[in-house]
């Protein structure tokens, strides 16, 4: 008896935390949509998806690593370098003198800067999981260190000057298929599709889990913790080239500063879906309910026209509420 | 010596949930006795010596300090009357000086208010001149070696001015020298009046430095006694005492060794100083147990074993064949299973649900081709191993946090079973475990020794060990030093052995 009771007090407590999510998200846009009718027309909702996709690609490498207990807030920096060098890949291909002996190198300039992001987000990965898993320090701190890295490194190269596309790559970030589309929402929902699909039916989905849960259990029950958590590493800096793909791609220019803010709000979207922040929980749909949230917090408030600046307020003060609503929740049991 | 009792423990009772911790204690100290304190683990030492110090609060009986029966005793009581104890681990402040540890609750200030560095060392250089320790007490505790660390500890005891001195296990990891630099100490103070209580497992010391020596036994008192009066063997007979029922009875027993089974080799297994060439081998079908006091290397040989830790050298054969794991991967491919001692810290993952701790393993040696998981599958699977352990759950989908301690155990052990381990380690295996599950548990590993798996316990509980297992290795400081099998298998044997008592009788005491 004493067990069932407690099944059905877990159950409606796992029931309230990602319903309040929803109905947090709902008040939302029902409140926005009274003060302006404009914020529920369907171009301003496609608005705010397109605007969020970039924060929710980065949030699913970010959040499947910190289900294995790692933090990553280098990732800002990591989008920010990879789009000056994507940018500078560019600017430079479309330089060459357009003779008919150098056509070709004008015409694979954008597959190979689209290559070379891969390869360079896939090296940022793997770099910063070497540096983090071999220092043996806290992730935390060797990503903050990174990340001063990183951004350093794209202020070096850029030499604080910006570099334009040219209009030369819109479409993954203002390209549309289908009559209004946006490419950069497919991009955003396969994604965490993927993130869905690898969470809940992959090995290596639970062994991030199990990772992020106890790591010495995990140790011991055999699963080789260092390459698992390498992997994640690698998923985020690849997730992160795409990322820089559609930012720079939709901004059309890239400068060292441009992605800075993402490290923050990816991490503040992931914990406020409901991932915990030392591991081992959360799932693809709270990654996605959080990125939401915080992409309609920043458009309601420019639609119900309240100062902007305010946002950050507001996202912090979603936090902590949230933070606190999971820890109590986790006390009670 | 005509002395007066300056403490006196009157029928102290102690009960936690489900255990009597002590029954009905009596319990009297001297002034200026070296009083020791000796029982197995689990006697109850801890906690009577707990209550003196005013830690933990006790249920029924009288305490009586000085002539007058204390009322509300707590540690602020306890520490102002006298009571210093001194633990067996270091519990120095590493990163600043001796005087500032010596000081640490009464630290001398200048008129500003700020420390007087100076006075603190010059008047804890005066302490230590006074106690004979040669350490210069401007010097970092961080820099210091373990002996030097402990004499530290008990100064400081004294500094506070200690009447009544509580010294847990003093000279584990102590050398000769450290040792007797210690009991000079010990016997200086003792004629000064200060009463020691001093507990160990080393029992050759308690003839060394003590007057008196009780022995506990399941939380009640045996026998206080003259160390005049009484040897080592005496001890050890009381601590084990009469009573030796089995807690449980094999199913098939003894194993018949002339038959022809599967044999794994473990052999010239080391580490450093904690693990010293240990040999061994066990038969399919066998219980291996290996005995020794806390400390004495089983885990780190496990560890081993499992591939954990860094090894100097060791291979493990099975019928000749090389099956040494490299890393716990390897081990887990290779058909082994451990249950570590601390299941939460290291055997499950507490936050997630039965199912997914049961197939962890297996998930990890198994890779299932295709690459995604079957999760009805894995529901239907892990719910049979669940329910052939008989895991008292709602569902597979219960997070094991909310299970009991016993409970939390058969999903550990699922864990490995439905991975078809073959070579099985327990290591503590009913430590925090109800008296009921304890008894499946013992059920269950004569089953897998049954269906011929090679199964290895590592365990402090000396009656356990004699009940379940066919032969018993017992390990003391790094070694293995002796294996016991059949009739030679009992209580008595394996203490004598963990405490090294035959090599004091080679020695003539």
């Amino acid at each position: 008896m004493n067990m069932d009771m407690t099944r059905k007090k877990k159950s409606s407590l796992k029931l309230n935390q990602s319903l309040l999510l929803v109905f947090v998200i709902f008040g939302l846009i029902i409140i926005a949509s009274i003060v302006n009718p404009r914020f529920i027309r369907i171009s301003n909702l496609v608005n705010i998806l397109q605007q969020i996709s970039v924060l929710g690609i980065i949030a699913c490498g970010v959040g499947m690593l910190l289900i294995a207990g790692q933090i990553d807030i280098s990732v800002g920096a990591q989008v920010s370098l990879m789009g000056i060098l994507m940018a500078m890949i560019i600017e430079r291909g479309f330089k060459i003198p357009p003779d008919a002996a150098n056509a070709w190198m004008t015409a694979w300039t954008i597959p190979f800067a689209i290559l070379a992001t891969l390869v360079i987000g896939a090296f940022l990965g793997l770099f910063t999981g070497f540096i983090v898993i071999h220092s043996r320090a806290s992730s935390f701190i060797v990503t903050l260190a990174l990340g001063s890295v990183y951004k350093g490194l794209a202020l070096l190269i850029s030499k604080g000057s910006s570099f334009s596309l040219y209009g030369k790559f819109e479409l993954l970030g203002r390209g549309q298929i289908f009559n209004g589309l946006p490419v950069s929402i497919i991009f955003f929902v396969l994604i965490v599709a993927l993130t869905y699909v690898l969470l809940k039916y992959t090995r290596y989905g639970r062994f991030l889990y199990s990772i992020g849960g106890n790591r010495k259990a995990a140790f011991v029950s055999g699963i080789n913790t260092t390459r698992v958590t390498m992997r994640g590493f690698i998923s985020v800096g690849l997730l992160n080239a795409l990322a820089a793909l559609i930012l720079i791609s939709r901004v059309g220019t890239a400068l060292a500063t441009t992605a800075d803010a993402y490290s923050l709000d990816a991490l503040a979207a992931i914990v406020v879906g409901g991932v915990s922040i030392t591991g081992g929980k959360g799932t693809a749909m709270s990654i996605f309910l959080g990125v939401l949230l915080i992409g309609l917090v920043g458009n309601a408030l420019v639609v119900m026209n309240i100062n902007p600046y305010l946002r950050g307020v507001a996202i912090g003060t979603i936090i902590i509420i949230s933070v606190t609503f999971g820890e109590m929740s986790e006390n009670k049991r | 010596m005509d002395s007066r009792p300056i403490l006196q423990a009157v029928q102290i009772c102690k009960w936690y949930p489900g255990v009597q911790a002590l029954d009905c204690i009596d319990f009297e100290l001297e002034e200026g006795e070296v009083h020791a304190l000796v029982g197995q683990n689990g006697a109850g030492k801890s906690t009577l010596v707990e209550i003196i110090a005013g830690s933990i609060p006790f249920d029924t009986g009288n305490l009586i300090i000085d002539g007058s029966t204390c009322l509300n005793w707590g540690p602020a009581q306890a520490i102002e009357f006298g009571v210093q104890t001194v633990h067996q681990e270091n519990q120095l402040v590493e990163e600043i000086s001796v005087a500032e540890n010596i000081f640490l609750y009464n630290l001398p200030r200048t008129k500003y208010g700020f420390v007087n560095l100076s006075h603190c060392i010059e008047k804890a250089d005066e302490l230590l001149g006074a106690l004979g320790i040669d350490v210069s007490s401007d010097r970092k505790v961080s820099s210091l070696t373990f002996v030097e660390k402990k004499l530290i500890s008990i100064a400081k005891a004294f500094s506070l001015k200690a009447k009544i001195l509580i010294l847990d296990e003093p000279t584990a990891s102590l050398d000769e020298h450290g040792k007797n630099v210690l009991f000079e100490l010990i016997r200086r103070y003792s004629k000064m009046g200060l009463s020691t209580i001093y507990i160990s497992h080393h029992l050759k010391e308690i003839f060394e430095i003590c007057e008196r020596v009780t022995v506990f036994k399941d939380g009640q008192r045996v026998s206080t006694s003259r160390v005049a009066d009484t040897d080592i063997h005496s001890i050890v007979h009381e601590m084990i005492g009469k009573s030796s029922d089995k807690l449980f009875k094999r199913s098939i027993k003894p194993l018949d060794r002339s038959a022809a089974a599967e044999t794994l080799n473990f052999s010239h297994f080391s580490r450093d100083s904690a693990v010293k060439d240990v040999s061994f081998s066990i038969r399919a079908g066998e219980i291996y147990g290996l005995a020794g006091l806390v400390g004495s290397g089983r885990t780190e040989l496990a560890n081993l074993i499992f591939g954990i830790d860094r090894k100097d050298s060791g291979t493990v054969l099975l019928n000749d064949k090389d099956i040494t794991p490299k890393s716990p991967y390897d081990a887990v491919r290779k058909g082994f299973g451990f249950l570590t001692e601390d299941r939460k810290d290291s055997g499950l993952v507490l936050v997630h649900s039965v199912k997914d701790n049961i197939s962890l393993v297996n998930l990890v040696k198994k890779p299932l081709g295709d690459g995604f998981l079957r999760l009805g599958k894995e529901e239907d699977e892990t719910k049979i191993v669940s329910d052939s352990l008989d895991v008292k759950t709602p569902s597979v989908h219960q997070r094991v946090i909310n299970l009991s301690g016993g409970n939390q155990q058969k999903v550990v052990l699922g864990k490995w079973l439905f991975a078809e381990s073959n070579i099985i380690i327990f290591d503590e295996p009913t430590v925090g475990i109800d008296v009921g599950s304890k008894s499946d548990i013992y059920k269950l590993i004569d089953r897998l020794a049954a269906e011929g798996k090679f199964i290895i316990i590592i365990s402090s509980d000396n009656p356990e060990l004699v009940s379940v297992c066919d032969r018993i290795g017992i390990m003391r400081f790094g070694e293995l030093v002796k294996e016991l099998e059949g009739t030679e298998i009992s209580e008595e044997h394996i203490l004598q052995y963990s405490l090294g008592v035959e090599a004091v009788q080679v020695q003539g005491l």
